[in-house]
């Protein structure tokens, strides 16, 4: 392996240490405490009395379930060029949608399951082509858009839940729980995290055949690297970034059904996005790469749940995680995703 | 109608609409010498903390403020040097800013204001008074429209005229304007260009921070969590909507103003015999700023060295 490589690695964990290990002491834990919290949170090791290993596997592997697509979202248009700051509105709209697939009567127990998961795919994915359309055909920058449409999203859903699809058994702002027929199993007895899981990891390897082994995939990458050049090799650039958002949307809308079919159930007020922000930094930690992106998403997940460990142990504030993530975020576009300079700039 | 629409609804949007404007135009003085600027949210988040930690320890507002702009150009400058010294992507550095500054601010208001609240001390900060408008207050609209303002929502009223002046007649106004458009060329023709881009996002940062004091300083007294709640990209789309202009800007910052007075003022109310859900009427900047992007309102062109 390059050995500028590596250092430039091996530098980067440091400073991620550092302000680990700064931000445990500010928080007032001494940092044997600290870091044994967030290991036992992370890797459900050394032992604890009050987390067992598989509460702590349960977590991360729950956690990584949702970073894993949002994170795979960012990185199949960032293959094309484009930057998906959206996969938060296209979780929502996902999520919103299989909701609302799930709680219909009268659908047959095999066919349930998958229309719901794929009901919540599709509308993630329209949402995200409605900012391929405006940057295809208007020029519209996809940044802003998907801003805009994360917001919109927002407001859109919550308007609904509170609305129109509100569980009429309650007064609370949230659906009613999907039927039993439109839920995921868990993968075991022990374990509480559902075959999502293992759906999402499928999506990754199916991904990286695509992206690395067929043509599409192929042009998908040189539009991203440059599309003027595609075009003249005779890719169908447009048509290439309007299918990457496409599948960007589909993978955070999958994200947003497997929660909702999953973990948590049904869409409430309130549901979380900010699995559709830890995508980027899942992404470009993973430099795009649905292979690596299975280790960093494990590696944020892990992040997570340790943090959110030490928070619930000693009081610690749990954006710690959040903090790390962005000193992350910055080093590593620093320091890998540096621009050509442009001779004269 | 009557009881809809009058001055006080105005007056109310002049307020919601202050830290909007401050925060467009300091996305305005970034994006014009080429430098995308998406951590305007992280900004502004962070100065609405700084300013009501500033003001909370001294019992001044006016240290609070300069706090404020502080920690915003400080959150600038490492825009500024991860863009132009490490050349970072223009908006992955933005996302990580914003990221930043929600871990932060939230980390260092639970170790710092929590306490004190547990404590039951108060943690509600001496904000600016209202000024004192005097005899205009007799005067006709004007006066009903000062009343109760902070100076700076004079100030941010005021500031998209002055920058408007300046970009147009001073030399580091037309330099500004080489910079946007073809940083290549106006290096060769001798303009510093780091220097000037340095400035601008410097700037940026300095007008968002003063936009968060504003919430903390004159508006909620009182930091809380997230509490800039999405208005550094309403900003951002103000900007895109005013075309890159500061007056362009600063109006279409106090029209999103106007729907969010609005939307306070209906709170359920029916408006022309029509119910308005309030998701609905929060959720139109951002829908307009789509539409204005589709074109329907003429072109929306970016300064052309936008990113570089």
């Amino acid at each position: 392996m390059d050995r500028k490589w590596l250092g430039q690695a091996v530098l980067g964990a440091l400073i991620v240490l550092g302000v680990l290990s700064l931000l445990i002491v500010l928080s007032g834990q001494p940092l044997s405490v600290g870091y044994v919290k967030i290991l036992q949170g992370a890797l459900g090791w050394p032992p604890s009395e009050t987390l067992t290993p598989l509460d702590a596997w349960d977590s991360v592997l729950h956690d990584m379930t949702l970073v894993l697509l949002t994170g795979l979202s960012v990185a199949v248009a960032l293959q094309a060029g484009l930057f998906n700051i959206g996969a938060a509105g296209q979780l929502l709209m996902g999520a919103m949608v299989a909701s609302w697939v799930g709680v219909q009567q009268g659908i047959p127990a095999p066919v349930h399951l998958p229309l719901t998961l794929g009901a919540g795919a599709l509308a993630g994915a329209l949402w995200g082509l409605i900012p391929a359309l405006l940057k295809v055909w208007r020029g519209a920058h996809e940044v802003i858009s998907t801003i805009m449409f994360n917001y919109i999203a927002l407001y859109l859903t919550h308007w609904l839940v509170i609305e129109y699809l509100k569980d009429p058994a309650g007064d609370a702002p949230q659906t009613a729980p999907v039927l039993e027929t439109a839920q995921l199993a868990p993968l075991g007895a022990f374990l509480s995290t559902t075959w999502g899981f293992v759906l999402a990891v499928a999506m990754a390897l199916g991904f990286w055949l695509v992206l690395y082994r067929t043509v599409w995939g192929y042009e998908l990458r040189a539009t991203g690297a440059n599309r003027d050049a595609a075009e003249a090799g005779g890719a169908p650039t447009r048509r290439r970034m309007m299918e990457s958002m496409l599948l960007a949307g589909a993978f955070a809308g999958l994200a947003g059904a497997i929660e909702v079919c999953g973990a948590s159930g049904r869409f409430f007020e309130g549901f979380p996005t900010d699995y559709g922000f830890d995508g980027i930094a899942v992404a470009l930690l993973g430099a795009n790469n649905p292979m690596l992106i299975l280790l960093s998403a494990w590696v944020m997940s892990a992040l997570r749940s340790g943090t959110y460990n030490l928070h619930s142990e000693t009081g610690a504030p749990k954006e710690i995680a959040v903090i790390v993530q962005a000193v992350l975020i910055l080093y590593v576009a620093a320091v890998y995703l540096r621009k050509q300079r442009v001779e004269g700039s | 109608m009557g009881e809809v629409f009058d001055l006080q609804l105005i007056n109310t949007a002049m307020r919601q609409s202050t830290p909007l404007i401050l925060a467009a135009l300091g996305g305005l003085m970034s994006e014009r010498v080429g430098v995308v600027n998406i951590g305007l949210e992280g900004k502004i988040l962070m100065g609405a903390f700084a300013g009501a930690l500033g003001a909370l320890f001294t019992g001044s507002p006016w240290i609070g403020l300069v706090c404020a702009i502080l920690v915003g150009l400080t959150f600038a400058l490492i825009h500024a040097v991860a863009t132009q010294e490490l050349r970072t992507d223009h908006i992955v550095s933005g996302v990580a800013i914003n990221l930043l500054a929600l871990g932060l601010s939230t980390y260092l208001f639970r170790q710092i204001i929590v306490p004190l609240e547990e404590q039951g001390k108060s943690s509600v900060v001496q904000g600016f008074a209202p000024i004192r408008v005097g005899w205009l207050s007799e005067v006709p609209i004007l006066g009903a429209l000062l009343t109760d303002q902070t100076w700076l929502v004079v100030f941010a009223f005021l500031l998209p005229i002055a920058l408007w002046y300046l970009l147009r007649t001073t030399r580091w106004g037309l330099r500004v304007y080489a910079v946007g458009n073809d940083s290549v060329k106006s290096r060769t023709m001798g303009v510093p260009v780091k220097r000037l881009r340095y400035l601008g996002v410097l700037l940026s940062g300095a007008f968002a921070g003063m936009a968060g004091a504003f919430l903390t300083l004159a508006s909620a007294d009182q930091f809380r969590e997230n509490m800039s709640a999405g208005r550094g990209f309403i900003a951002l789309a103000a900007l895109i909507f005013g075309r890159w202009h500061p007056i362009g800007a600063a109006l279409a910052a106090f029209a999103f103003g106007f729907f969010e007075a609005l939307q306070m003022r209906l709170q359920g109310q029916p408006l022309f015999g029509v119910q308005l859900p309030t998701d609905l009427l929060l959720m139109l900047p951002y829908l307009l700023t789509v539409i204005a992007l589709m074109g329907f309102l003429g072109r929306m062109k970016p300064p052309s060295d936008l990113g570089n």
